[in-house]
């Protein structure tokens, strides 16, 4: 009896499959590229492949694609990221007092006491000081992103990038490179701007206090963990499964909701041979002319998502 | 005479005086539609690019309605009481968007001083010139549109919800359901009530603004910070939702204000951009009502 948790971010998609006891029996990482539905069938494949006659007893879903996600796979519950991190988190350590999680386009900050999330914070419309950042810089530097924390631990000395805005911040680069500074260094720079960034940004005004835990895709960076090391003063802690903690927390949240309910909503694995094809139109019902996209499995239409009045969506009971 | 009347800004709150003084001037009054799509790219195309989203939606509202009357009424507010201001974008909105709209019919120029009847009537003479050269029609004209405004009663107090936010901000955020992608149905959706300061009373927004140590010089930041502050010290609400448009001057300041007297007392801010994808705000006011539930 296994409980799946699917995470499906701007940047990754992530399946996490746990037993009862909380172990994760199988992760997956795959990146969306923008392709959520894809992603998505793909994943429950690979994970049937690898695990054969398991039976799924309840499904969550969370991430930015939570809904699209929840359409295809039927999910016992949609839950946001903020409290699916939480939940992961404190499955592990009852004293997790921080949280810093740092995803694809998004990076937050959740204030934990006494267990119960007590603040968070998000960035806000802008998104420099996230992975999708630091994955252009990589690109760009022609350094696997992989590297990059080990590139940043070589520097002994660090230069002063300018942290605030991802275009800004990139034009610094350039001209750090071009006075001499070496990769090492120049990626250090980046590390500790991308982190100065999320603690006058997103962490203002926070309590941050240990234990701190440091969630989500970037957390895999050695460089960043260093950087965060230094100004906090104290010691981050980055979970064995940094970057399915959403995931997984689903996987939990699904567990409990379906405790109650009795049964899983979940459709099986037998969608990863259908086609699933979605369209999308503007509906000319009303001004607001919602971008409305349309999910069909085989020939039958299995959900609507983007009405804002719900005259689509409403239509098919998920 | 028609004249054209765009439903931004601050329409949204002083909507009876401007439709009535208009009215009982004689004139034919269209309004612009709701805020949709179309006036956001309207907006976004017209404004210059500084400007914050509720005043290039402004904009889209203006170009909505231009060609379908014979002269635009911009409200150029300048001042609501006595020794408070309200934001510079409202006292140079005529000539923004007179500036930036190419074939703009005739628009109202007046600066409106909303402190006395006597300041108002000055406004009325210049403005009424404009489609009636009757003035015992102007004086009664602006009679009437005091009157209805006076009646008008805005805001919300949803009522029967097992938790309730204070719902703040410039009030043309807060009332327009296309920029902030519907927000109070959201929470209501989620079981949660909403309440506006419009419900709190004025001397309990003073009792909160005397303490400050210096008096706020705009008037949306009184209204905000004295309601927001008051929401959370008396615990009238579970939490307090503040929505603000990106780079906003007022809201900066009125944010740390709020967030220095609050202490531990749940607050989120929203910011609206031009986005339309609704699953950022989705994720922070489900996650809010998430911890609210979980702290209660």
């Amino acid at each position: 009896m296994y409980y799946l948790g699917v995470d499906v971010g701007s940047v990754s998609t992530d399946l996490a499959l746990i037993d009862k006891d909380m172990n994760l029996i199988d992760s997956l990482y795959l990146r969306t590229k923008g392709r959520p539905i894809n992603a998505i069938q793909e994943g429950l494949k690979l994970l049937k492949d690898k695990n054969s006659n398991m039976e799924i007893a309840a499904a969550g879903t969370t991430g930015s694609g939570r809904h699209i996600a929840s359409t295809i796979i039927g999910a016992d519950i949609i839950k946001n990221e903020i409290t699916a991190h939480a939940v992961a988190a404190l499955e592990i350590d009852r004293d997790v007092k921080t949280i810093l999680e740092i995803g694809g386009q998004d990076s937050k900050i959740i204030i934990l006491r006494n267990g119960v999330v007590t603040d968070f914070a998000m960035n806000t419309v802008c998104a420099a000081g996230t992975g999708s950042f630091l994955d252009r810089q990589a690109e760009r530097l022609e350094i696997p992103i992989e590297e990059f924390g080990d590139y940043a631990l070589k520097a002994n000395t660090s230069v002063r990038i300018a942290g605030r805005c991802a275009v800004f911040a990139e034009s610094d680069m350039i001209h750090k490179q071009q006075l001499g500074y070496n990769d090492s260094e120049i990626i250090r720079g980046l590390c500790e701007a991308m982190v100065r960034n999320y603690l006058n940004n997103v962490g203002k005004g926070k309590e941050i206090v240990p234990k701190v835990f440091f969630q989500g895709g970037v957390a895999a960076n050695k460089g960043i963990k260093a950087a965060f090391e230094n100004a906090l003063g104290f010691e981050v802690i980055v979970p064995k499964n940094h970057g399915m903690m959403g995931a997984i927390g689903a996987a939990i949240i699904a567990r409990d909701a379906v405790a109650k309910t009795g049964r899983t909503k979940f459709k099986g694995f037998d969608l990863t041979d259908s086609k699933l094809v979605s369209t999308s139109f503007e509906c000319d019902g009303c001004s607001n002319k919602c971008e409305v996209v349309r999910i069909n499995e085989n020939e039958n239409i299995i959900g609507y998502l983007g009405d804002r009045c719900g005259k689509w969506s409403n239509k098919i009971a998920i | 005479m028609i004249v054209g009347i765009p439903k931004g800004l601050l329409y949204c709150r002083y909507q009876s005086f401007l439709d009535t003084f208009f009215y009982e001037l004689g004139a034919e009054i269209i309004t612009s539609p709701d805020t949709n799509k179309e006036i956001l790219n309207a907006g976004v195309k017209y404004c210059i690019d500084e400007a914050c989203l509720p005043v290039k939606i402004y904009h889209g509202h203006v170009a909505s309605i231009k060609d379908k009357c014979d002269m635009i009424a911009i409200p150029r507010i300048m001042q609501l009481r006595e020794r408070e201001f309200i934001c510079p974008k409202f006292c140079g909105l005529p000539e923004m968007v007179v500036s930036s709209i190419p074939d703009m019919p005739r628009t109202t120029m007046a600066p409106i001083y909303a402190m006395s009847k006597d300041r108002l009537y000055a406004w009325a003479k210049k403005t009424g010139s404009m489609v009636t050269h009757d003035t015992g029609r102007i004086k009664r004209a602006l009679d009437s549109a005091i009157h209805e405004q006076q009646r008008f009663k805005g805001g919300i107090k949803d009522e029967g919800f097992r938790l309730n936010i204070a719902l703040t901000g410039h009030p043309y955020n807060l009332y327009d359901s296309f920029i902030n992608m519907n927000i109070v149905k959201k929470l209501n959706k989620l079981g949660v009530g909403v309440i506006t300061e419009e419900y709190a009373d004025e001397s309990i927004i003073d009792d909160q603004v005397k303490k400050l140590y210096k008096k706020p010089f705009w008037s949306f930041a009184r209204n905000s910070y004295g309601f927001a502050v008051h929401s959370a010290q008396s615990k009238a609400v579970d939490g307090i939702i503040y929505i603000s448009s990106f780079a906003c001057g007022i809201d900066s300041v009125v944010i740390e204000l709020i967030k220095d007297k609050t202490d531990d007392f749940p607050f989120m801010v929203i910011k609206l951009d031009e986005h339309t994808g609704e699953a950022g705000l989705d994720t922070r006011v489900e996650a809010f009502v998430d911890m609210l539930e979980r702290t209660r």
